[in-house]
C-alpha cells in the first residue's frame, strides 16, 4: 500500500474513532463512591484488607487506608488505578494537591480538592 | 532456489478493514448497550500503539528480513510456493507464534515488548491494535529460523505471520460470547482470548494460541472461560498513564532500573532481565505462580478448578 494512503488511513482512522467516542460521551470520567473505591482497591490489591476510605468531593480519587499501608486510588478514564503511598512527593497546587510517584508507570496524579478537604488530605498523606 | 518472491503486506492492506470493524463494534455497543466498553483515551492510546507498530515495522523490519535472507542463503532446502506449502507454513508458523507468545509471558525481556498489548483495562477491537514497538529487540525472530532452514521462503513465512495477526484481530471483542462447539474446540476464539487477557489469578499464563487453540490443549496451558468468573482485563499492576511512550517502554525502563540496582550479584542482574515477570531477588514481588498460590490461600475452594490444576 502506498505510504501516503496508509498515513491518511491511520491518521483519519484515529481521529474519526476518537471523535466518535467523544461525541458518544465515552470520554466522561468515572465517578467513585466509598463502596466502589473499596471494591476497586480489592481488585487491584487482593492481599490488602481495607479499613477505611476517603473519597474526594469530586469523586475522582480515594485515599484507602489498609491494614498493610495507605494507598491512593484514582480514576483513569472509565477505570481506576491504585498505588500504595510509598516513595512519592506531595506538591501544593492552586486547586488541590499533586502526588508525584517515583514510578514510570504512574508518574503523577492531580487531586482536585476543596479548601477544607485539602488540609485533611495533606495531613493524611504527607510522606513520612 | 526461489530468491525473489513477494507477497502483499497483508497487515497494511487490512488497515481499512480494522477501522471499519472498530466502527461496527462501537456502533453495536452504543445501540445495544452491551458487548463491551469503549473509552476515548484508552482507544486512542491503543490506536497510536498500532500505528507505532506499523512504523517500527517499516523502520526496523530490515533487521529481521536480513537475518531471514541470511538463513535462506544457508539452507539447501526449498519447498517451493504451492498452496499446500503455504498452508503447512501457516500451521507451523502458528506453532511458532504459540511459543514466542509463551516466551513473551514467561521471560521478562520478551514481556517488556509484549506487555503493552495487555496494558488496557478494556477489551475491544482497538485493544487488538495495541501492539509492540520494540519486538525487534526481543530477538524472537530466532524462533522463525527452523521454518526458513526447512525450506519455507522468508516472504512466505512473513506472509503467514501477517495472516495470523489479522486472524487475531477479530477475537479481541466482548460482542461475541461463544461460537459453535466444534469451532471453539479447534480455533482460538473471543472466549479463549478473553481468558488470555484476564488478570484474574485463574486466567494468568493461559491460552497463548494465535489461530489454533489446539496448541494450548497440547502443551497444557488451556483454561476455558468460566461464566461465573468474568475476565478482569489489564495488568496485575495496571498502568496509571495513557502516554503511549510510557506504555511502549515502561517495562524496559523497569528492567534497566532493576538490572542497575546497587548491591546485586551478576546472577540476580541477569535474572531481573530473563526470569518470569514478577521475579525479584528479595521476594518482594509476586510471579504468576505466587499470585495463584496466594489466591488459593484466600479461596481454597478453587483448588482443582480450571486455572488452578
Amino acid at each position: 500500500m502506498p505510504l501516503e494512503i496508509l498515513l491518511i488511513l491511520v491518521v483519519g482512522g484515529i481521529a474519526g474513532i476518537a471523535a466518535l467516542t467523544w461525541l458518544a460521551g465515552l470520554a466522561q470520567p468515572r465517578q467513585l463512591n466509598e463502596d466502589d473505591a473499596t471494591s476497586e482497591w480489592a481488585r487491584h490489591y487482593p492481599d490488602d484488607v481495607v479499613q477505611s476510605v476517603w473519597v474526594t468531593h469530586d469523586a475522582r480519587a480515594a485515599l484507602v487506608m489498609t491494614e498493610q499501608r495507605p494507598g491512593l486510588l484514582w480514576v483513569m478514564g472509565a477505570d481506576t488505578v491504585g498505588r500504595h503511598l510509598v516513595d512519592f512527593d506531595l506538591i501544593d497546587e492552586p486547586h488541590g494537591l499533586s502526588v508525584i510517584f517515583h514510578d514510570y508507570t504512574a508518574p503523577k496524579v492531580h487531586l482536585h480538592l476543596d479548601e477544607d478537604e485539602r488540609l485533611v488530605w495533606q495531613n493524611l498523606i504527607t510522606p513520612q | 532456489m526461489t530468491d525473489i518472491l513477494t507477497y502483499p503486506d497483508v497487515v497494511q492492506w487490512a488497515v481499512p478493514f480494522f477501522i471499519a470493524a472498530i466502527l461496527i463494534e462501537l456502533t453495536w455497543i452504543l445501540i445495544k448497550h452491551r458487548g463491551g466498553r469503549y473509552e476515548t483515551r484508552d482507544a486512542v492510546t491503543s490506536l497510536i500503539m498500532g500505528a507505532g507498530n506499523v512504523a517500527s515495522g517499516i523502520l526496523l523490519g530490515f533487521i529481521a528480513w536480513g537475518f531471514f535472507m541470511f538463513l535462506w542463503e544457508l539452507t539447501p532446502l526449498d519447498l517451493g510456493t504451492s498452496l499446500w506449502v503455504v498452508a503447512i507454513c501457516f500451521v507451523l508458523d502458528d506453532l511458532r507464534y504459540y511459543w514466542v507468545h509463551r516466551f513473551g509471558h514467561r521471560i521478562r525481556w520478551v514481556w517488556a515488548s509484549h506487555v503493552n498489548h495487555h496494558s488496557s483495562q478494556h477489551y475491544n477491537l482497538t485493544t487488538a491494535l495495541r501492539q509492540t514497538w520494540t519486538g525487534t529487540f526481543t530477538f524472537m525472530m530466532i524462533v522463525r529460523a527452523p521454518l526458513i532452514l526447512l525450506g519455507f521462503h522468508p516472504a512466505m513465512v512473513l506472509f503467514c505471520g501477517g495472516l495470523n495477526l489479522i486472524y487475531q484481530f477479530w477475537i479481541h471483542t466482548e460482542a461475541i460470547h461463544r461460537l459453535p462447539r466444534w469451532f471453539e474446540s479447534v480455533m482460538n476464539t473471543p472466549s479463549h482470548h478473553r481468558v488470555h487477557h484476564g488478570r484474574n489469578a485463574r486466567y494468568l499464563d493461559a491460552n497463548y494460541a494465535g489461530v489454533f487453540i489446539i496448541w494450548d490443549k497440547m502443551f497444557g496451558t488451556f483454561v476455558p472461560e468460566l461464566d461465573e468468573e468474568k475476565p478482569d482485563y489489564g495488568l496485575v499492576r495496571n498502568l496509571g498513564t495513557f502516554n503511549p511512550i510510557r506504555v511502549a517502554f515502561h517495562e524496559w525502563v523497569g528492567i534497566f532500573h532493576d538490572v542497575t540496582r546497587k548491591g546485586l550479584n551478576w546472577k540476580d542482574r541477569l535474572m531481573y532481565a530473563v526470569a518470569p515477570p514478577g521475579w525479584s531477588h528479595d521476594g518482594s514481588r509476586d510471579t504468576s505462580e505466587q499470585i495463584k498460590q496466594k489466591h488459593l490461600a484466600r479461596h481454597p475452594e478453587d483448588a482443582g478448578t480450571p486455572g488452578f490444576q
